[in-house]
This record gives structure tokens, C-alpha cells and sequence, in this order.
């Protein structure tokens, strides 16, 4: 836990970092912008709309497929650390297990779901 | 390790690593361009960091400020705790814990998290469609990603970022898992968004995510993002070619050698490879990567039994 | 010494930021700073310190400069390179003579602003919203419901039906017509769904003047095929260096712009190595694959490299007695997409070099109807460019935006030039 505790001081310290930066930034240069200066730049004319909208993903199903293949990862990190322990059983479970999944893939490389269809 | 000494000794790598990446940067792109003076390439990163220290920050009339704070200052902790799970020498290290590359990989795919947020952030249209094509490259990235790091505990037992260099005494990953660094490195410059996978920043975006912003939140984003490509080639370096291992010289010298030279050849992609269209990425990472890290996985496995 | 003063003193010596606003007959002046060290044009004006104004506009209005200059962060200034200072940026610093006085100038006003950047330029737009919107409305947002309101004037995305048939979020844009990802003074007013380009409209066009060119001065009288062919290489070649930064080889590009500007017929093995380089940045398979964009048939007549990589064997230069004597042959490919049309220009290149090397004291043209390097000009048709134009509306909807850049780029447009030669030709014919 000690490790642990160093690395979230590191995560903690460079984030701080980031922060202390823009705040030397803010204080050499006062954030003091007219409502011209805060336009959105999209080549020299003022928006119409505000950019956030409901974006439409093209990509939806892949992150679905993302999603099933990220529960599988969880289970490979500690497969991976036994493997060597049981012998070609892993293997053989495992593939079974990831055979299942690739179905997945080939079903949504037909269907086209990893193009902006 | 102590936290403090901790935290002094990533920042001193990050800063000279960070450092000598934009050096490098310049260095080829000059050598690539066919133009003279690589000795601009040592001033150029500090010249260039000053001025953006003396610009005024840009705020968007509607902004999601919280969002847009949390972007940058998220990407460059994570690049520092990416940092933390790497031994640089036998014995230093700041959290070589027993689940080394599962930090790494946690904190590499949250990657994707802070640059979504920091194209949401500026509530402006090309950071926008900057976000999302961070999204997109992330999770094609992700798994090929996570599989070859995976691989490389397979002959170590261990998921200690320590072990797994311990393991390539005698004969380095690269050799005995030839799939797995290629694979490594296409990923890794998704999650840096370098080079030809550099799609949330891209030309064609005109910045991309990073065109609203100027002055010290361009100057910290940058770095962050160096930081992220250092962190990517010193895991490589560790995990494929025996990080600190090496005959003649000391160990922390390899693994400075060994890191620069995978951040120098991603850099030198970025000057010779195109950006890659998004459906292409996609696709790469799906039909191509996916199922070739999937190979390396059982075939080396296989090799280690 | 203060923090102030020790960061002053090192931003002296970085890059100068610039972002360009490019009107007629200053694009490859300003294209050239590229390959300056003392300059660097961003894609953005939040990334500039400098703002550079160069070239005509036409009746003397630069559309959309109040709005990139506010846009600038202080401290910032602005440049105006061979012109007139207007109204508007009565701030800017009257520049004219060569790129080495304009360069000087650039370099003394960043180390200005960096050194008290109280001098910097005043914003130009009044400090008002451009509707009244605080305090409407039951939030006080600007309107009516949750989401409703208009807040800085400005709703929400619209809804429209998309291709699959899902009424969805549309968000209406207009890009450009100064941006680093289109060419310079290319507006388009976009309708996107997701990232994904709906529909295209292109805005007003920036034409002033005729041009100067060779190929312009060809349709008067003839000239020696050595130098046009060797202005369609150094054409092709800037052309080039403009696609690849798009593409994210901006180093690669500098490569064929520092060449393009040196080029004699007996570059040929440097040029050879340069589109060596490009064959091997994977450009063809990882960026222009399928991305689209036929221009093929009828659509493509007179178009030049456009029309002849989609099969049409269009080219002046058949009819001319001269270039026959060379033995010249169009290089033709077939499907017209943006591959094609690069594969089309960087084998141009080659062949253009070779024949000017061989050319001798040939002459050609000067009965008014020319080959130029985006197709042919006519004594009063309308430029290619103008063509091109017409046709963006329909390649670019469905496209990603991403591949609709790749698209832009790869037609080679110059809004700024679009229907010069048709004014100049009906005044002289």
C-alpha cells in the first residue's frame, strides 16, 4: 500500500503541477477577455450554434464489442500470471473463451460496423 | 519509495525527457524537411515554452470549465503515474507493486477520458470532433494494447512491472515475441495521439482539440502529451527490450538509451508516416491488430510452456 | 530581474506565431515563409501571436478579419503585408517590399510584444453580445425549457432526418474561410451529423484580379515550353507541400516546397526521391483509401490533372505542334478519386521536368486556349477552380470530415483565383 500511496503523491503532484502552470499563466497574463475574444474560432465566422449537439457516433457498435473485450481483459491479467503454473489447460480454456468473442467480431465486421456506414 | 523523493525524481525525468522529446522532434523534422540548423533544435523547445508562458489564456464564451481544467491536468497525472510502475534501475523504481501493468494499462486507457474532456471542454466545433475521434482511436487501440502488454507477463508469472524485466535476462521479449512490440508501438501512438495516428489533433481539425486553447494551457498540454509518449516508450523499453538489462553500461543508461530510442522512432514516424483516415484506424485495430496481438498471446504462450 | 522580464528575454528567440490571411496573388509568398526558421504559420488563431493580412481582396473587405483577430490572445499584432491598412485594423503595421523586410518586421513586432504587451492590439469588435440573452427566460438562460435557451445568442444544434432515416442532431457551421485545415479563403457553410458532412454550401468567392502567371501571359502570346513546363512542376510540387502538412507530413512538405523553389530540369533525381518518400508514407493506403470523390466523364472536362486521373484524356498540349514533336503523351488514371488525382500530379511532376529539359526553344500556345497546371484556361470560359467549386457540394456530402479535407485538397483549389482568368479573357477578347 506504501507503493501505492507514493504513485497516487506522484498522480497528485503532476496534476497540482498542471494547475500551478495556468495559475502563473492567469497571474502574468489576468484572464480579462471581451465577448469577441471568447468566440468559438471556426475560420472567421461567429458560430450560429453552440457545438454541443447529440453526436451522432458512426462507430457505436464497435464500442459495444469494446465493451465484451474489456471484461475479457480483466480476466487474462491474472490467466496470464497462472499460465505457466497449469500448463496447456489455460490455453485451451482461454481460447474456447476468446473463440466465442471473435464470433462477435466477424458478425460486426459483416455488418459493417467498423466503417462510418 | 519515499513520496517525496517520488515525486522529485518522476518530475526530473518527466522535464528531461519531455525536454529531450521536443529536441528530438525538431532535430527530424529539420533532417526530414531537408533543411540546415539542428542547433535551433536545443533553444527551440524553451524559447517556444516562454513565449506560450507569456500569452493570455483563451476562455470560450460557453465553456465547460470544469471539463477543461480536468483535461490537461488528468492527462499529464496520468502520464506521471504511468511512470511510477517502471523500474529505471535495478531497485528504482516508485510503485513496482505485484499489478504493475495493470496500473499502466489503467492509467493509459483513461487517456482516452482526458482528451475526450478536454475536446468537450472548449464547447467549440473542431476540439469537438477532436474528442470523439479520441474516443474512437482509444477503443480500437485498447485491446491489441492491453494483450501484448498482457503476453509479456506470461513468462514472468508476475505482473510487476520488475519481474517481467527480471524475466528477460538472457533473452529479451522482442526476440521471443517478435508480434508484440510492432503491435506495442502502432498502439502506443494511438494513446499518444503522435504521428499517423494523431486524429484528435490533427492538421485537418486545425488543432483539433487543442485549438481553442493558447498560452499555458497549450504549453501544458503539450508537454502532458510528450509525457505520455515517454511513459509509452519507457514501458516498451521495459517490457520488450529488458529495460535496465544490458552488458557495459550501467543499467539506468540502458533505459534511458532504450527509451529514447522507441520515442525517437515513434517521433520519426510522425514526420514519415501519413495520419491515418478514422475508418482506416478502426478497421486496423479490429481486423488487424486485435486478432494478430490475439496470435502473439497463445503462440508465445504456447512457446513459454 | 523580474519572472516577466527572464521569459521575455528567451521567447525572443522562438518561432514567431503567424496566422495568415491570404487574399490574391500572395499565396506563394506567403506559403514560402514555411520555410523560414524565424516563422511559423499556425492552423489557428489562438496559437499565433502575429496576424498577417497579405494580398487583394476583392473591393478592399477581408471577410471574417474582426473575428480572427479578436480570436488572437493578447498579446498579439497585426501585419499587413503590401497593402492598405483599413478601418478596422488601424492598429496593423504596414509592411511592404520583399519576404526579408516583411520577415525583419514579423521578428521585431513578436520581440515587442513579448517584451510589453501593453502595446498589444485592441480588440476590434464592441464588447456586447450579439443577442440579448442574460437574464431571459425562467434560468434566465436566454429562453424557454431546460435546453431552449439562447444563451451569447447562440441555440442549440438543430434535429434533421439522417441517411439512415433517424431524426438526429445537425449542427450547422460555416468553416473558414481562414483555417489552417481548407485553403486559404475557402468558405464552406457545413451541415455536420456527428462528424459526418451532410450537406455543402461554398460561401463567397475571394477573386480580385487576373493573374500574372506564365500560363495566364500564354493565352496572349506564346512561350517557351521549358519555363511553363517547369512552372507546372514548381506548381504541382507547391501544390504538394500544402496537401502532405494537411496530411500530417508538414516536414515532408517543407521537403517539396524547399525543392519547388530551387527546381531545374536537372532536379529530376531529387524530385524522384522526394515522391519516393511520399509513395512510402503509406499515404495511399492509411489516408486516401476509398476516401472517395470521383470526378470522372463529362463533370471533369477541362479540369486538367483532375480530368486525367479519372480517365478523360483532356490536355491542351496534345494539340500544340511543339509539344508533339516531343513526343508528348497524357498520363492518364483511371477511377478519379483523390488518390488518383495525387498519383495524376506527382506523376506529372516527372514527366513536366522531363519535357522541359528537352523542350529546347520550343514555344507554345498563344491563341488563347492554355494548358495550365489546374486545367485549361480559356479565352472566356470559366477558371478550373470556378468548375471545381461547383462540384463541392455534391462530393463532399456523406463524407467523414477528415476524408472531406483529404477531398478539398486533393482538386487543388485556389478560391482567390477561381474566376480571374475568365474576367481578364472577356475584357480582352
Amino acid at each position: 500500500m506504501a507503493l501505492l500511496g507514493s504513485a497516487l503523491a506522484v498522480f497528485l503532484a503532476a496534476v497540482l503541477a498542471v494547475g500551478m502552470t495556468r495559475w502563473v499563466g492567469d497571474v502574468l497574463n489576468p484572464l480579462a477577455l471581451t465577448v469577441s475574444e471568447k468566440v468559438p474560432f471556426s475560420g472567421g465566422s461567429p458560430p450560429d450554434f453552440h457545438a454541443w449537439n447529440r453526436f451522432h457516433i458512426r462507430w457505436y457498435t464497435m464500442a459495444l464489442l469494446f465493451l465484451a473485450f474489456d471484461m475479457e481483459m480483466v480476466f487474462m491479467y491474472p490467466w496470464a500470471v497462472v499460465f505457466v503454473r497449469e500448463g496447456l489447460i489455460s490455453p485451451v480454456e482461454m481460447l474456447m473463451f476468446i473463440l466465442i468473442l471473435l464470433v462477435g467480431i466477424v458478425y460486426a465486421w459483416r455488418e459493417r460496423g467498423f466503417e462510418w456506414a | 519509495m519515499n513520496p517525496l523523493v517520488a515525486v522529485v525524481l518522476i518530475g526530473v525525468v518527466m522535464v528531461v525527457s519531455v525536454y529531450l522529446v521536443a529536441v528530438i522532434d525538431t532535430a527530424v523534422e529539420t533532417r526530414v524537411s531537408g533543411g540546415r540548423g539542428y542547433a535551433r533544435a536545443w533553444l527551440a523547445p524553451i524559447s517556444r515554452a516562454a513565449r506560450l508562458a507569456l500569452q493570455r489564456r483563451t476562455v470560450t464564451e460557453r465553456p465547460d470549465a470544469e471539463a477543461w481544467v480536468l483535461g490537461p491536468a488528468l492527462l499529464g497525472g496520468l502520464a506521471a503515474v504511468a511512470l511510477t510502475s517502471i523500474p529505471f534501475a535495478p531497485g528504482v523504481d516508485v510503485a513496482d507493486i505485484p499489478a504493475g501493468i495493470v496500473l499502466f494499462g489503467a492509467a493509459l486507457l483513461q487517456v482516452m477520458v482526458a482528451v475526450v474532456l478536454h475536446g468537450w471542454g472548449a464547447n467549440s466545433v473542431f476540439p469537438l470532433l477532436g474528442a470523439f475521434r479520441m474516443a474512437a482511436v482509444g477503443l480500437s487501440m485498447g485491446i491489441p494494447f492491453s494483450l501484448v502488454l498482457i503476453t509479456t507477463a506470461i513468462p514472468a508469472e508476475s505482473l510487476s512491472v520488475g519481474a517481467i524485466i527480471a524475466s528477460q535476462e538472457g533473452v529479451w521479449n522482442v526476440l521471443r515475441q517478435p508480434i508484440g512490440l510492432p503491435v506495442y508501438l502502432i498502439t502506443a501512438l494511438g494513446f499518444s495521439f503522435w504521428g499517423p495516428l494523431q486524429l484528435p489533433d490533427g492538421a485537418d481539425l486545425a488543432g483539433g482539440t487543442s485549438a481553442e486553447i493558447s498560452g499555458t494551457a497549450l504549453l501544458v498540454w503539450r508537454i502532458a502529451r510528450a509525457s505520455i509518449l515517454v511513459s509509452l516508450a519507457a514501458m516498451g523499453a521495459a517490457a520488450f527490450l529488458g529495460g535496465y538489462l544490458g552488458p557495459w553500461l550501467p543499467g539506468w543508461l540502458w533505459m534511458i538509451v532504450k527509451t529514447m530510442g522507441l520515442a525517437a522512432l515513434m517521433i520519426w514516424s510522425g514526420h514519415r508516416i501519413a495520419r491515418a483516415r478514422m475508418e482506416s484506424v478502426v478497421l486496423l485495430g479490429w481486423t488487424v491488430l486485435l486478432p494478430v496481438a490475439l496470435v502473439d498471446v497463445f503462440v508465445s504462450g504456447a512457446l513459454t510452456l | 530581474m523580474g519572472v516577466r522580464e527572464a521569459l521575455a528575454g528567451l521567447a525572443r528567440w522562438s518561432p514567431v506565431p503567424v496566422f495568415p490571411i491570404v487574399g490574391g496573388g500572395a499565396r506563394d509568398l506567403v506559403r514560402d515563409l514555411r520555410l523560414r526558421p524565424e516563422v511559423e504559420l499556425v492552423a489557428t488563431p489562438r496559437h499565433a501571436t502575429l496576424l498577417l493580412v497579405a494580398g487583394r481582396f476583392p473591393s478592399g473587405a477581408i471577410p471574417g478579419l474582426a473575428v480572427v483577430h479578436d480570436q488572437i490572445p493578447v498579446p498579439r499584432a497585426t501585419v499587413r503585408w503590401n497593402g492598405e491598412v483599413s478601418d478596422e485594423i488601424s492598429s496593423a503595421r504596414l509592411v511592404g517590399g520583399d519576404e526579408e523586410d516583411l520577415i525583419a518586421t514579423l521578428v521585431a513586432l513578436h520581440r515587442e510584444m513579448m517584451a510589453d504587451p501593453s502595446r498589444s492590439g485592441p480588440p476590434i469588435l464592441p464588447d456586447v453580445d450579439a443577442v440579448e440573452w442574460r437574464g431571459v427566460g425562467p434560468y434566465g438562460h436566454g429562453g424557454k425549457g431546460m435546453t431552449g435557451g439562447t444563451p451569447y445568442g447562440r441555440p442549440l444544434a438543430e434535429r434533421a432526418g439522417d441517411r439512415d432515416g433517424i431524426e438526429l442532431d445537425q449542427l450547422p457551421v460555416t468553416i473558414g474561410p481562414w483555417v489552417g485545415a481548407l485553403p486559404w479563403g475557402l468558405e464552406l457553410a457545413v451541415k455536420l451529423q456527428g462528424d459526418l458532412v451532410q450537406e455543402v454550401e461554398v460561401g463567397p468567392r475571394l477573386s480580385t484580379d487576373p493573374p500574372t502567371d506564365v500560363f495566364s501571359m500564354a493565352t496572349r502570346k506564346p512561350m517557351t515550353v521549358a519555363v511553363l513546363e517547369l512552372e507546372r512542376a514548381r506548381h504541382h510540387l507547391r501544390w504538394l507541400a500544402d496537401a502532405l502538412s494537411i496530411q500530417g507530413l508538414s516536414a515532408l512538405g517543407l521537403r517539396a516546397l524547399r525543392l519547388g523553389k530551387i527546381l531545374t530540369p536537372h532536379h529530376q533525381r531529387e524530385v524522384r526521391r522526394l515522391l519516393a518518400m511520399v509513395r512510402r508514407s503509406g499515404i495511399f493506403g492509411l489516408a486516401l483509401n476509398r476516401a472517395g470523390g470521383e470526378v470522372t466523364g463529362s463533370q471533369a472536362k477541362g479540369l486538367g490533372p483532375v480530368a486525367r486521373a479519372g480517365g478523360v484524356d483532356d490536355d491542351a498540349r496534345r494539340d500544340e505542334p511543339a509539344y508533339r514533336e516531343l513526343g508528348f503523351q497524357t498520363i492518364l488514371h483511371q477511377k478519379g478519386d483523390a488518390a488518383a488525382r495525387w498519383r495524376q500530379r506527382m506523376a506529372e511532376v516527372t514527366q513536366s521536368l522531363d519535357l522541359s529539359d528537352r523542350a529546347g526553344d520550343r514555344t507554345a500556345f498563344g491563341a488563347g486556349l492554355v494548358e495550365g497546371p489546374r486545367g485549361r484556361i480559356t479565352a472566356n470560359g470559366p477558371s478550373p477552380s470556378v468548375v471545381v467549386l461547383d462540384l463541392l457540394p455534391q462530393l463532399l456530402s456523406g463524407l467523414e470530415w477528415g476524408d472531406a479535407v483529404s477531398l478539398v485538397w486533393s482538386l487543388d483549389i485556389d478560391p482567390t483565383e477561381s474566376v480571374e482568368t475568365h474576367v481578364d479573357n472577356r475584357g480582352a477578347s
